[in-house]
């Protein structure tokens, strides 16, 4: 059912009443499971979503990608949705959409870490989606990147993402506010865009958008993107931080 | 027309209250490019991507890596700060072991080969026992034989526990192993604990197993003896302490012979109601340990141990729970540590 | 597995210093496409894609369906592109490589998902019966640029393709055949198509069309999907390395100029095409000229 997302342009105040450029809470735990290597949990407003990360470890024999026998170790991601996670309940495991979101992981991730320290290994990187509001792949990217931190691999910098969306236009000529950590309600009715950047420096390391939208939106919502991976990682690295404080 | 992007008219208004740490403030160009206060101080958390120095008289150490082109040293993992004169490292807060030469672990064999075993130790890759490194049975100077490699699986097969030392690195961080002493070699009667994340002999962390002098010790309990094995790897193995023969003719080569019977021995020994209690205490403290972040060595057990047991008898003796003994291991163990503290 | 043979230190490192000296091995400027030839078979529908040595097959074929009862007023449109080994000694049946998903995820949110073709059109009673499209993308040669090439052959085709005409009476429908009725173009909304930006040296030099070696050096792509109006359909940055923002907004500015420029190439293409059919067709026998 379409929603109505006319009243922005009248309020300035979106659906659950955040503003263009709020995020929504952003909770975040590191070591929540005890047998992992490292292992995160991460809440974006209502995604939800717990990372395991176990390796390195040694490389399985005939796994795909050739882990065994090369100088550099390798990453493998696997992501899950739980039945309950969604509106509907899902009948089928695997995907497209899940294929894609493992996929841009291992591609986003594997150059940030320093993989040529584990040699023959296998780092395993599993996600479990167990709750979903919007965001999915920066929710995913989020977690990874703590769980990653968490097992102790050595990587360059945080990769923190966010999804913007670009609100409908008032007029022909001018595209609308971008709108920052979008929701699965806005996700439906709105372009959305997903921009992940490393480091301060807000270089991107991912970006990806899947809906169709006017040139000058995507200007904006990359802007508000960069701004928001800053945010996220100032949050994240608070999280990471404060773990560390209950071992100084 | 060139694009430029324009940032938000409004700042992004706070969720969350600011981390209330003193954060170590950002590098600036000025004299004290050096971050960090002098000492090495376990206070000073850095995370990834932040840069430690850019003063090119250092030495990057583990967990960092300097940019191509530049000289500024940026941490690569989230842990603690070490500097050894000119080298600075980082020591991550949690990390897999990394084998060193001279590590006492423990492994257990994934595969055996034709001349050697593949073991895990919880490394990065799986270590290899080589046959020419273990005690074969009948004196320790012997040559090994073709039937001894036809025999391997009598020594270890898959899935037995030993310990062992790290013998030698290759330069991919494959570590072999050795078992040429009568310390090591194959572990029973007893009780396996892994310790995720807390192997490593990591330095700065508290809550895990660290090199330390003795490894493996002998426990005074009610029940009887309980050999410890506490491997760097964070493998630890809790057992009925069997007495060498000491009894016996003490000349080296008899003692080999006599040992060599039950070296390679699959079968448990008779194992009391009551020492096996013990034993389960014992590895459940360990893990209780760990859970609070307490360090594991001989020391800690001991004090720890004691203190459990007086508790337990404690309790009987007042026939309820005087203690408010939270749940599990780590109910137990802080409950405990809180009466060390106390007593 | 067998995989693409890995290109050696040596070509690597020359092709980064030939490009540090602006030159491609190929001798075209960093924003030019390799000569592109389309042309369309005897059939409807059927666009064949030369871009350099990569070629591409793309081939509608329509059938009736039932359509999903989710979406009742929708026809069926699907984009089948699987590698064959015919192509590339690496690549394999049976087992998708993340190039293979990459390519099929492309096409299926550019144009698909970017409702490209109306897919409302392909309705011929709702609920009950439609017309079923599919897009069989036929790799030939790979020599890098699969993407582009693909979304130029896909969007060829669909726009070569006419549908048989359909006759509704009540809950009746009858297909009239090629020789009873002339056969209708589908309703192509937009015209998507893909532009795949390589990067060399940590984001400082962008490659357009990159071909197969140059595609083994890159630090990463970037592909942007936009039609002629101005509207991006879809950008896909897996990740590798890292980018500037600003190169990446310019990466939409430069990808605009190149799919206006070849929305006019398949355009001239197709009008010719139409011509050509037209000669001794429908138009001539329209006509009631003689000849004399």
């Amino acid at each position: 059912m379409p929603l109505d997302t006319s009243t922005y342009s009248l309020a300035l105040l979106r659906l659950d009443g955040r503003r263009w450029n709020e995020l929504r809470r952003l909770h975040a735990q590191i070591s929540v499971q005890a047998a992992a290597s490292g292992s995160s949990y991460l809440e974006m407003g209502n995604t939800k979503i717990l990372c395991t990360v176990s390796g390195p470890s040694e490389a399985r024999r005939g796994a795909g990608g050739g882990g065994a026998g090369s100088s550099e170790g390798n990453l493998e991601v696997d992501v899950s949705f739980a039945g309950f996670s969604g509106v509907e309940r899902r009948k089928r495991r695997q995907d497209k959409r899940t294929t894609d979101l493992s996929h841009t992981l291992t591609s986003s991730l594997t150059p940030l870490l320093h993989l040529h320290l584990y040699p023959h290994s296998t780092i395993t990187l599993t996600l479990s989606i167990l709750s979903q509001d919007g965001s999915l792949l920066a929710a995913c990217i989020n977690s990874a990147t703590l769980a990653l931190i968490d097992a102790g691999v050595p990587m360059t910098d945080y990769l923190t993402a966010v999804t913007c969306a670009s609100s409908p236009s008032t007029s022909d000529e001018e595209a609308g506010d971008p709108l920052l950590d979008v929701n699965s309600a806005e996700e439906q009715e709105l372009p959305f865009l997903t921009l992940g950047t490393v480091g301060r420096e807000g270089r991107v390391g991912v970006c990806v958008m899947e809906s169709r939208v006017r040139g000058e939106g995507v200007e904006g919502m990359v802007a508000v993107g960069i701004e928001g991976c800053a945010r996220v990682r100032e949050i994240v690295d608070g999280v990471v931080r404060g773990y560390g404080k209950r071992f100084a | 027309m060139p694009i430029t992007i324009l940032s938000p008219s409004a700042a992004i208004p706070p969720q969350h209250a600011p981390p209330d740490d003193e954060d170590i403030p950002m590098a600036d160009d000025d004299d004290s490019a050096f971050l960090s206060t002098a000492q090495p101080s376990s206070k000073n958390i850095v995370t990834p991507g932040e840069t430690i120095t850019s003063d090119p008289q250092w030495m990057r150490g583990h967990g960092t890596y300097i940019p191509p082109n530049t000289s500024t040293i940026i941490s690569t993992v989230a842990g603690t700060l070490h500097k050894t004169n000119k080298l600075l490292s980082v020591q991550p807060l949690r990390a897999r072991y990394q084998p060193e030469i001279g590590d006492l672990v423990i492994g257990r064999i994934v595969s055996v080969q034709t001349k050697k075993w593949s073991v895990d130790i919880a490394a990065p890759t799986l270590a290899s026992l080589p046959l020419s490194s273990i005690n074969l049975p009948g004196g320790i100077l012997r040559r090994r034989t073709a039937v001894d490699e036809l025999n391997i699986r009598t020594f270890f097969s898959e899935g037995d526990l030993l310990v062992a030392e790290v013998q030698q690195l290759h330069n991919d961080g494959n570590a072999a192993l050795h078992t040429r002493s009568l310390k090591y070699g194959k572990l029973r009667n007893g009780v396996f604990t892994a310790l995720a994340g807390a192997g490593g002999g990591i330095m700065s962390r508290r809550g895990g197993v660290v090199r330390s002098k003795r490894q493996t010790f002998t426990l005074q309990t009610a029940a009887g003896e309980i050999g410890v094995v506490l491997g760097v790897n964070g493998y630890i193995f809790v057992s009925k302490h069997v007495a060498p023969a000491e009894a016996r003719d003490v000349s080296i080569t008899r003692l080999e012979e006599g040992v060599s019977e039950t070296l390679y021995s699959s079968q448990n020994d008779e194992v009391e109601p009551g020492l096996r209690r013990e034993i389960a205490r014992v590895s459940t403290l360990v893990r209780g340990l760990v859970a609070c972040g307490a360090k594991v060595d001989e020391d800690m057990i001991v004090r720890v141990y004691e203190a459990a047991v007086e508790m337990e008898e404690e309790e009987r003796v007042m026939g309820e729970k005087v203690f408010g003994v939270g749940e599990g291991a780590k109910g137990v163990v802080r409950s405990v540590l809180d009466r060390l503290a106390v007593g | 597995m067998p995989r693409e043979t890995e290109i050696s230190v040596n070509e690597r490192a020359f092709i980064q210093q030939a490009l540090q000296e602006n030159l491609r091995l190929d001798g075209r400027a960093f924003d030019a496409f390799r000569p592109l030839e389309l042309t369309f078979g005897d059939e409807y529908g059927v666009a064949d894609v030369q871009l350099g040595k990569t070629r591409v097959i793309a081939r509608i074929s329509v059938d009736v369906a039932v359509p999903p009862p989710e979406r009742k007023f929708d026809g069926i449109f699907q984009i089948i592109a699987e590698f064959s080994p015919m192509a590339s000694p690496a690549f394999e049946v049976g087992r998708p490589s993340d190039a293979e998903m990459v390519l099929s995820r492309i096409l299926e949110k550019a144009i698909r998902r970017s409702n490209a073709l109306d897919t409302e059109s392909l309705c011929i009673i709702a609920g009950l019966k439609c017309f079923a499209l599919r897009a069989d993308v036929h790799i030939i040669d790979h020599d890098g640029g699969l993407v582009d090439a693909s979304c130029i052959a896909v969007m060829a085709a669909l726009q070569h393709f006419r549908r048989p005409d359909v006759v509704v009476e009540g809950e009746k429908a009858t297909i009239l055949s090629v020789r009873e009725r002339e056969p209708i173009p589908l309703s192509i909304l937009h015209q998507p198509l893909c532009v795949s930006f390589s990067y060399f040296e940590d984001g400082e030099i962008f490659l357009i069309d990159a071909n197969l070696s140059e595609e083994q050096v890159r630090n990463a792509e970037i592909i942007v999907t936009m039609n002629k109006h101005g509207e991006v359909c879809q950008i896909a940055k897996y990740g590798g390395a890292t980018v500037d923002p600003l190169a990446l907004l310019n990466c939409t500015n430069v990808a605009l100029q190149k799919v206006k420029e070849m929305s006019k190439i398949i355009q001239g293409k197709l009008e010719a095409d139409a011509k050509k059919r037209d000669a001794g067709g429908l138009m001539a026998e329209l006509s009631a000229e003689n000849e004399r």
